[in-house]
């Protein structure tokens, strides 16, 4: 090929690739909307046409279902406080700080989630209330664990500890000059992460953040063991009294699925709005 | 030439090691006056970068000092003091791609220096101007040619008002033809007085804007010449081996 249809062709494709929607427009109205819509009317048609069981369903977990959204949001938030403490931690120069933080990921990591939740409902209160009765203090030998609480609690050190080896990866993945830079500049270390180095951390591990989210969204159906009346609980409380297994957990299923659907296509949003500008 | 009789940058028999006990640096002493501009030449692993980032602490030295307009490195209250003096510029420019190149320029003012916002932006663009960047002002740094990507960070450097520059090979990652575009701006500031210490082999700097050149090899100081001596007229054998091999 001479070097002029070669330049001929190579303005025609980028011509052509200059005309593509870009990956920021696209997000908003891409494919996987489509699935987001069958998985919707799927949940509307089975209400509308059969609604004896399934509207009933719908209607005995609805308080599931904001349980179930409320316990993930709040972990979630929690999660990301924590994780960055602890992700700070684990590239810390400071030995304690260091050790530390590296003792709670490698224990946490290394225990069942279900487990965990476990002790926090109830093997932590039983602890307390020993305690109280060791010490005569009354508040502590009348504790009674909130579930939702403990949940809360349980869910979001177990996930924190994963979220602090996002972090600190995400941070370990930037070229050093880029804290030199700023030291450079005259920045302390801290005004560095704050201004320089989180910002593009967060960048980088943005696909996995969404992640974690759509995990703990389906993780949290093991609060359901610990007394919380979330999606799965409020399932299992319909199916006892009915005996409609199939129907019950074919409606259960379908709301998972578009929940994390949804919060699948939210996280690529953000990832695409937060994308570095090239 | 421009030279005061006080040294502005006092290297004093200065040592490091590195951890699998290679020299890095062994016994280096130099001094740089105000409004010198002294070019570092050397082969690689020579220790001339190691010598340039020990000025502002990038490296830590194992012994000896340097003294930076009465700051020391050694003293660790002092750092931060001593590195709004001294203003780099590295091979791989080391911009914030998160940042526009405006906010590049204004971040270390606003939160280092504390200026408003508007005395920031105002000083900013006026480096970018100066160092011919200004129509990119909103663009992103990946957007930028390796050559403009190095003149914003010139303009970074610069906006902290910086008594001395170092440049770490500020030429070497670049495409031949933009390597001009950098050098320009680095005789210009040259030409108004900044103190420079400058690792790099570009040989049209050395002719049209350094006043003294120093070889090192082995982590020490071979020879000294003032301006391009160094490269037509050497006296060591090393030095002329050395260069017989870059030019």
């Amino acid at each position: 090929m001479s070097n002029k249809t070669k330049n001929d062709a190579s303005e025609l494709i980028a011509g052509k690739i200059a005309k593509l929607p870009q990956a920021g427009e696209l997000s908003a109205i891409d494919a996987w909307w489509g699935l987001v819509a069958v998985v919707f009317l799927g949940i509307i048609l089975l209400v509308s046409l059969y609604p004896d069981p399934y509207a009933r369903i719908l209607s005995f977990v609805q308080d599931g279902v904001i349980v179930t959204i409320l316990v993930t949001i709040s972990t979630f938030l929690l999660t990301m406080v924590l994780g960055l403490i602890c992700g700070l931690g684990r590239v810390s120069k400071n030995k304690f700080v260091y050790g530390l933080t590296s003792v709670y990921v490698e224990v946490i990591r290394g225990i069942p989630l279900l487990v965990q939740l476990l002790v926090w409902y109830f093997a932590f209160p039983a602890i307390v209330v020993r305690i109280g009765a060791a010490l005569n203090f009354r508040p502590f030998q009348q504790y009674l664990a909130n579930p939702i609480m403990m949940a809360i609690i349980g869910i979001s050190i177990c996930y924190a500890a994963y979220m602090a080896e996002i972090v600190r990866a995400g941070i370990e993945s930037l070229p050093v000059g880029q804290m030199e830079a700023a030291r450079s500049l005259g920045m302390t270390k801290a005004q560095a992460m704050r201004t320089v180095i989180l910002p593009q951390a967060y960048r980088t591990i943005m696909p996995t953040i969404g992640n974690e989210f759509i995990s703990l969204l389906k993780d949290s159906s093991l609060v359901s063991v610990v007394a919380v009346a979330d999606l799965t609980r409020r399932g299992r409380e319909f199916m006892s009294t009915t005996f409609m297994p199939i129907e019950t957990w074919l409606m259960i299923a379908l709301l998972y699925l578009l929940m994390t659907l949804i919060s699948a296509r939210i996280a690529k949003i953000v990832e695409n709005k937060t994308k570095l500008e090239k | 030439m421009k030279t005061a009789n006080e040294p502005i940058i006092q290297i004093r028999n200065v040592y490091k090691y590195f951890k699998n006990d290679i020299q890095a640096l062994r016994g280096v002493s130099l001094d740089i006056f105000p409004g010198e501009v002294v070019m570092i030449i050397g082969p690689s692993g020579s220790g001339k970068s190691t010598l340039l980032r020990s000025i502002n602490r990038l490296e830590k030295i194992d012994d000896g000092d340097i003294i930076v307009d009465g700051l020391s490195v050694t003293h660790h209250e002092d750092i931060n003091a001593l590195r709004l003096e001294v203003g780099m510029v590295f091979q791989q420019f080391n911009l914030f791609p998160h940042l526009s190149v405006l906010e590049n320029v204004v971040l270390a003012q606003r939160i280092v220096r504390k200026r408003s916002a508007e005395e920031a932006e105002t000083k900013a663009l006026a480096l970018l101007d100066k160092v011919g960047i200004y129509e990119k002002a909103s663009a992103y740094p990946l957007q930028l040619s390796g050559g403009q990507q190095q003149r914003v960070a010139i303009a970074r450097a610069l906006a902290m008002d910086p008594k001395i520059m170092l440049f770490d090979e500020p030429t070497s990652a670049l495409d031949p033809e933009m390597i001009q575009e950098v050098l320009e701006v680095m005789v210009q500031m040259a030409k108004e007085g900044m103190t420079m210490v400058v690792v790099s082999h570009e040989m049209g700097f050395a002719r049209s804007a350094a006043d003294r050149c120093v070889l090192m090899d082995s982590g020490r100081i071979v020879e000294e010449a003032p301006r391009d001596e160094l490269f037509t007229n050497p006296k060591e054998e090393r030095t002329k081996q050395f260069l017989s091999k870059i030019l």
